[in-house]
């Protein structure tokens, strides 16, 4: 058995991380102090997002995107959701919770019924606010469309994995007068993400929300490893621009073992 | 244990398709792992069954309760039932015509149509982000202008036919874009690596409808 060829540095890189993450974890456990992380906009939005909701009597629409479990972004989606729904359960305000893909469905309609039990109120719970519309892609979001403006929600909250159908989610959103929170890791969305909605958090912000959102020292303590992992990253960039610069393809080399 | 249970499932299945990503030259892992993305398969079609159910039910409880727009559930039904009952008891195979003539011009042409909208969406949030209300916005503005300048013949025709704004386009698009979108995507992926050891590990548990530890 052996590592699969161009995978090495990969998997040194991940294994050292992941040590780098336990070790920052155990740290966190001890009682060490953690950094403190930047305001991010978008979730610190997110309860006055719902508040709005709860004073206007109007629904939250929650979309995870269309990505599948396989997906990280979908994932991170799942941990907001479950905040989302906890805090629509505690102000007893709807929450639509749209989904493109079977498996996630499922998944979708547990989070946010344990999220009413959580916080004693499962009686509240809708399954019928727990959607599947379609697998297909445009159906989803025509689907998606219609919600928007039959229900007429306060809030849209758009995390997780999207492709061309953000931007008609988005706009919809907007020409129906909720405030909007979006969320995505996939770069050619967010410009349309940025450009339509009133908060966006952009790459790695979506993957940081459940740590931010819980304040559990333990998760944020992840978020510090990940921003040493970052410096990491933009060392390697500069070093390796400077090397090839220079005529030495060494580093360049390395990265594809 | 209702979380034990598949926090320890997650990490074991975790470290296993960890392992069979990374080495090469065992059988047992390749065959293990294709079994597992088999089950994927099969969970992915009982998931399908689960959500038609949802639909079933939601516009079920619209028709009998006669809600606005109820007539577009009976549609939804019919056509749900309806490529059903075809695909199982007639088509039988994806490449039955009647199949393909459903796809080639009932499906595809609505995806297109649907898609194509995005065009008039693009059109109302630019005038939006484009609207000069602050210095960040008018830099926008201005890229957004040489952008689009720099991608259609009308550029070069303002210009006596000079290439510079599709040179300029292409500086803004290959160098600050690229530059801007590789450190999101670094980010990123870092991001995602971090949550998969933190959902590994079981520290992270929102997917199971707890916040975490």
């Amino acid at each position: 058995m052996s590592i699969v060829s161009g995978y090495s540095f990969a998997f040194w890189v991940e294994l050292i991380f992941l040590v780098t993450v336990i070790v920052m974890i155990r740290r966190a456990r001890g009682g060490m102090k953690i950094p403190e992380i930047y305001k991010v906009a978008g979730l610190e939005a997110m309860d006055e997002a719902i508040g709005r909701c709860t004073e206007m009597g109007k629904p939250v629409h929650f979309s995870p995107g269309i990505g599948d479990l396989q997906n990280a972004q979908t994932l991170a989606a799942m941990s907001i959701l479950s905040y989302v729904a906890k805090q629509c359960a505690r102000y007893d305000t709807d929450l639509i919770a749209t989904n493109r893909n079977v498996i996630v469905y499922p998944l979708s309609e547990e989070i946010v019924k344990q999220a009413y039990a959580e916080v004693g109120k499962l009686d509240n719970f809708k399954p019928d606010n727990v959607r599947w519309i379609s697998n297909d892609q445009f159906a989803y979001a025509t689907g998606v469309t219609g919600i928007m403006f039959r229900e007429k929600p306060a809030a849209n909250i758009l995390v997780g994995a999207f492709w061309a159908e953000s931007l008609i989610f988005a706009e919809v959103g907007s020409i129906a007068g909720a405030i909007q929170i979006s969320g995505t890791a996939n770069t050619h969305q967010i410009p349309f993400f940025v450009a339509a909605c009133d908060y966006c958090l952009i790459g790695e912000e979506l993957y940081a929300a459940s740590a931010y959102l819980s304040k559990e020292p333990v998760l944020l303590a992840s978020l510090v490893a990940q921003d040493w992992g970052k410096m990491v990253g933009v060392l390697l960039i500069v070093v390796g621009t400077v090397m090839v610069s220079f005529g030495s393809n060494a580093l360049k080399t390395l990265l594809t073992k | 244990m209702k979380k034990e249970v598949p926090i320890a499932i997650t990490f074991i299945l975790a470290v296993f398709y960890v392992v069979a990503n990374y080495f090469t030259g065992s059988p047992f892992l390749a065959t293990v792992k294709d079994r597992l993305d088999r089950w994927y398969l099969v969970v992915a079609a009982w998931a399908v069954l689960v959500g038609s159910i949802n639909l079933c039910q939601i516009h079920g409880r619209r028709i009998s309760q006669k809600r606005e727009g109820w007539v577009f559930s009976v549609w939804l039904l019919i056509c749900l039932f309806g490529m059903m009952f075809f695909g199982i008891f007639i088509a039988k195979n994806p490449s039955h015509p009647g199949w393909t003539f459903m796809y080639n011009q009932l499906i595809a042409p609505m995806n297109a149509t649907v898609y194509s909208t995005i065009v008039f969406y693009i059109g109302s949030a630019a005038y939006r982000a484009f609207r000069v209300r602050s210095p960040e916005a008018s830099v926008l503005l201005f890229t957004a202008l040489i952008m689009m300048l720099g991608r259609v013949p009308l550029g070069a025709m303002l210009l006596g036919g000079n290439q510079a704004l599709s040179q300029m386009a292409d500086w803004i698009l290959n160098v600050p874009n690229a530059a801007g979108m590789r450190g999101i995507q670094i980010g990123a992926c870092l991001g995602g690596v971090a949550t998969a050891l933190r959902i590994a590990l079981g520290i992270e548990r929102g997917h199971l409808g707890g916040t975490g530890e």
